[in-house]
């Protein structure tokens, strides 16, 4: 037997589990990304945010859709938004190029006794004016928030960039971590 | 072009699973690595050029959500490798060895081992989907192998 055949025999015997693709085609089909993690990071110490992207999207949204407009990839954007009242929203809108977009997420917060509560509509929509840090596939990195798009790309330094946002009146100092979300702050750098 | 996602869903899932699982060592990261590049697939636009343009870039995807997954701030209740290795049915005590010995190289060496080994890539073909110059993967294959021969004596030939 060759070096070959015996590294495929050794590992051919993992397997991912038999509910994997079930789940991943659930999420699929539902057209939704998972929006969390950037709520985990942007959001405020005392606010976690559990469960996952499929619990929201499973959940049954029948709270009132409402229009507005947001920034989505530095463009002003129509959507609408549904909120279900237990700390989920669901977003459509029609991208740049046509395409209709879906998204969903959602999370909680807890007090300092540890008690759990949904986060609620005006926490949820902070989250969504937060920044967006977009990863592209030809390894640029961008930092999107409300018209401004900024390459960050160059600007690591040991898997860190700092980046100095300014809207109006409003400054916001951003500390990314290499894909693994990010903390604002508007008064200084959060140190990770 | 483009391929259904269902349809490399089943054709991939458990490759990039052995891959993710060889960077985080552990199976609900690794599983949870699988998910997020399926995701990722579906949420970008791109044109593919081939189905190995494609396996390509799933694998360079879940090579990269592995990697960031061992940085990230919390992880799970990692199942410890000893006790994941217990779930495994190896056909012989070698490949129980094998397994082992690979899972315990320096990562760097253990993922171009793998796209060799396993996803019978060539060494331009690993440079190309780790984006490092070729003599490197030669040297991360050749250090590989070394490590494995020394470990596993008999049970592992010297190849080039």
């Amino acid at each position: 037997m060759t070096n070959k055949e015996k590294y495929k025999q050794a590992f051919s015997t993992m397997h991912i589990s038999d509910e994997f693709s079930v789940e991943v085609k659930k999420m699929i089909t539902t057209n939704k990304k998972p929006k969390l993690n950037r709520l985990v990071a942007s959001i405020a110490a005392f606010v976690l945010i559990v469960g996952s992207a499929t619990m929201a999207y499973a959940t049954d949204f029948c709270g009132i859709q409402r229009t507005l407009q947001l920034w989505i990839h530095g463009e002003q954007t129509n959507a609408t938004i549904q909120f279900d009242g237990n700390g989920n929203y669901d977003l459509n809108y029609i991208d740049d190029e046509g395409n209709s977009k879906h998204q969903g997420g959602g999370g909680v917060a807890f007090d300092v006794f540890g008690n759990e509560r949904p986060l609620t509509e005006e926490e949820l929509m902070e989250q969504m004016a937060a920044p967006d840090v977009v990863y592209e596939e030809d390894g640029s990195v961008w930092v999107y928030w409300f018209n401004q798009k900024i390459d960050i790309t160059d600007k690591f330094e040991n898997n860190i960039c700092y980046v100095k946002l300014e809207n109006g009146d409003k400054t916001l100092y951003m500390t990314v971590r290499y894909e693994n979300g990010y903390s604002t702050s508007p008064h200084k750098y959060i140190i990770p | 072009m483009r391929e259904s996602v269902d349809v490399l869903i089943e054709k991939y899932k458990n490759n990039l699973f052995v891959i993710a699982f060889n960077i985080c060592k552990n199976m609900q990261d690794s599983e949870d690595v699988v998910q997020d590049t399926f995701i990722q697939y579906i949420s970008l636009k791109k044109d593919f050029e081939t189905e190995q343009h494609i396996r390509a870039w799933l694998i360079r995807v879940a090579i990269n959500k592995a990697k960031n997954k061992n940085m990230t701030f919390f992880r799970r209740n990692i199942v410890p490798l000893e006790e994941y290795m217990e779930t495994l049915t190896f056909e012989s005590h070698e490949s129980s060895e094998l397994f082992e010995t690979v899972m315990k190289l320096p990562e760097k060496f253990r993922i171009v081992i793998h796209l060799f080994y396993y996803e019978d890539y060539s060494v331009k073909e690993i440079s190309d989907i780790l984006r490092i110059s070729e003599s490197n993967v030669k040297v991360r294959l050749s250090r590989g192998r070394m490590l494995l021969k020394n470990t596993l004596k008999e049970v592992w030939e010297d190849d080039k």
